[in-house]
């Protein structure tokens, strides 16, 4: 057997635990703490792949006036991009602040109008109506290559190309860790704060929360656009990372139900149960794929290893429904300002 | 013709899939994610009694509805019954039928595998066409398909409004906690439909592979369609079950196949898109399904 590099090992941990970590950070804001079943996450992440390879693309092409359909012209694009990022740094930095930024804001836009229709129903017809949405999205985006070339795919700039190639993975590591970070102590933030203690109410209680005179359908649009707004980075810093978008890279086991699992795994309603639930689940993930083929041969199996992926995320799944239904780390109470000025006042006392 | 035979056929198959789905919903309050898979299990409980016994998949129907049956006990006593116990959520309920849905994705393909090499024939991605022949001028899948049906309205029928049981199980399915204080043991009503829903999908998974490729991961594909069927028809009656799977399955074919003729054929992979856009149009506008509707009021005031 050869052995494994270990740097390479760790770094793919690092990258998919980047990646997965705000998506699942998004869904905690919904589901963990406003009770919203959001089955069609992947839909936001899908969307931050369109504004990298749609729009950014779209608008890079016409900068360059260069003709040809999407598919072809990205390939273009992106050798002409490549070669003037290596001199100019400045460029593939902007690029990649821009993705961000107009990934954020479809995510957002798509993400309210992605609910808005549904969002008076209930929880169980709610769910099913958002995984609805976003596989008719995903289907419509796979078939028609005219918006992100389809089944091809579409190249798109590699916005580290300053930096040498060895070199180039780590920086973007680097670059997605600390985007984690951001998101991290921003919904941390945002979520010890009465709009986190409101979410709360609406999750255990929609009639209570509307006897006080919250609006629950607004709420529900403000957060999935929310969430679908910072899951909408991770599809951006997904396509940056394969130099491409293809359709078929944001699929709804992907992107919906394993983020579903690490959260309930992790801890739903806490953030940092949700950061080690996508750990632990991507640790485990990647040791699979890698030891795949000496797995195999040990345990004698009579089939790939990689089935064993899926056996084994639905049964800790099951396992943890049943057994230990708050997760890793259980939720906290909401921390807003006044809360921490008693909680600290009674410490004094003590 | 053929193509109205196809929607018909494959009509067929989404009525007993989308009925075993809204007789789950109905009794236990979930809708089960898992049921494209349950298709699917049937679909390679068929190829193994092919491969390994050489019987035909006509006449392993019954081994299938026995198989899936056992399935879908399986699944209601390990993972639903516990989790009602506990007073789970409905979507804590969903999830789990997701979990149940991967394990059964990862099974089959393992499985798929292991045929594949033990029979050194395809497994991984096969067909039932072949093995398909003419009756009375129709493809046997046709008439078995229609068959197949015809028994299973009959049963249901029977069942539902000429037993004991049927009624109970009519009880539970309107109102749980009144028909509990009526005596009726409520588990058993449950514990039946999901037997009944993992033996209709087997047998619809067993017919399956007339009519298109599988591979491991077909459950994930048609479940979409499972559901579009259910809801429109209208997930809390069985007669919608029986409508939506119709409108579904034929909308599916017929309306991609005309709008094929007038926007040319790079319309007919979006076949799925069809029947999604339906089961959220519906969602939105009736979500209860247009068995919900009241057919009479338009009538009169038409």
């Amino acid at each position: 057997m050869e052995e494994i590099d270990s740097e390479y090992l760790i770094l793919t941990i690092a990258l998919w635990f980047g990646f997965y970590a705000i998506v699942v950070l998004s869904l905690n804001i919904e589901y963990g703490y406003g009770g919203i079943p959001n089955f069609g996450r992947a839909l936001a992440v899908l969307m931050g792949g369109v504004a990298v390879g749609g729009l950014i693309n779209r608008i890079l092409i016409n900068i360059f006036n260069v003709t040809d359909g999407i598919i072809e012209a990205s390939g273009t694009v992106k050798s002409i991009i490549n070669s003037i990022i290596v001199k100019n740094p400045i460029l593939g930095i902007i690029i990649l602040l821009s993705s961000l930024g107009l990934a954020a804001i479809l995510g957002w836009i798509v993400g309210a109008l992605f609910i808005l229709p549904s969002a008076r129903l209930s929880e169980d017809y709610l769910a099913i109506t958002l995984l609805a949405i976003s596989e008719v999205t995903y289907l419509v985006l796979y078939y028609n290559v005219d918006i992100i070339g389809g089944y091809y795919g579409v190249s798109i700039p590699d916005v580290l190309a300053f930096i040498p190639g060895t070199k180039r993975i780590f920086v973007f590591t680097g670059i997605l860790i600390l985007i984690v970070f951001g998101c991290y102590i921003f919904i941390e933030k945002l979520l010890n704060s009465p709009y986190g203690r409101v979410l709360k109410a609406m999750r255990e209680n929609e009639l209570v929360a509307k006897a006080y005179g919250k609006n629950v359908m607004m709420l529900r649009v403000k957060t999935v656009a929310l969430g679908s707004s910072i899951a909408s980075l991770a599809g951006a810093l997904y396509s940056f990372y394969s130099v491409n978008v293809i359709t078929t890279s944001f699929s709804r086991v992907e992107w919906t139900f394993y983020p579903i699992l690490m959260l309930i795994l992790g801890g739903a309603g806490n953030n940092v149960g949700a950061l080690l639930g996508a750990f632990t689940f991507v640790l485990t993930k990647v040791l699979l794929i890698t030891y795949k083929f000496e797995i195999t041969s040990i345990l004698h199996l009579p089939f790939q290893a990689v089935w064993l992926e899926y056996i084994l995320f639905g049964v800790v799944m099951l396992l943890i429904l049943l057994f230990k239904p708050e997760g890793l780390i259980k939720e906290k109470p909401v921390f807003t300002k006044a809360v921490k000025k008693v909680v600290k006042t009674k410490q004094k006392q003590k | 013709m053929a193509v109205v035979e196809g929607a018909i056929i494959y009509s067929n198959l989404l009525v007993l899939l989308s009925i075993g789905l809204t007789i789950t919903y109905i009794t236990t309050g979930v809708p089960n994610f898992a049921q494209g898979s349950f298709a699917i299990f049937g679909s390679y409980t068929s190829l193994s009694f092919l491969y390994f016994l050489g019987i035909h998949p006509y006449y392993s129907l019954p081994i299938s509805l026995i198989f899936g049956g056992f399935l879908g006990l399986i699944v209601y006593v390990s993972v639903l019954k516990p989790l009602i116990a506990r007073e789970a959520k409905v979507v804590i309920l969903m999830i789990a039928t997701l979990a149940v849905d991967l394990i059964l994705l990862g099974a089959i393909g393992a499985y798929s595998d292991y045929l594949s090499i033990t029979t050194k024939k395809a497994a991984k991605k096969f067909i039932f066409t072949p093995y398909d022949f003419n009756l009375i001028g129709f493809p046997a899948i046709f008439i078995v398909s229609l068959i197949t049906i015809v028994f299973m309205l009959l049963f249901l029928f029977l069942l539902l409004y000429k037993t004991k049981f049927g009624i109970a199980l009519r009880a539970s399915m309107e109102n749980p906690a009144l028909a509990e204080t009526m005596g009726i043991n409520i588990e058993y009503t449950r514990l039946f439909s999901w037997i009944l829903s993992g033996a209709l999908a087997s047998v619809a998974g067993s017919l399956l592979p007339f009519r298109q490729e599988i591979v491991p991961a077909t459950g994930a594909i048609i479940i979409v369609s499972i559901f579009a069927s259910s809801i429109v028809g209208g997930l809390t009656s069985i007669y919608g079950a029986l409508i939506g799977g119709y409108i579904i399955g034929i909308s599916e074919s017929l309306i991609t196949f005309s709008l094929s003729s007038i926007l040319g054929s790079g319309v007919l992979v979006y076949a799925k898109v069809v029947s999604l856009i339906m089961l959220v149009l519906t969602l939105i506008f009736i979500p209860k399904g247009v068995t919900s509707i009241k057919w009479r009021r338009l009538t009169r005031s038409t």
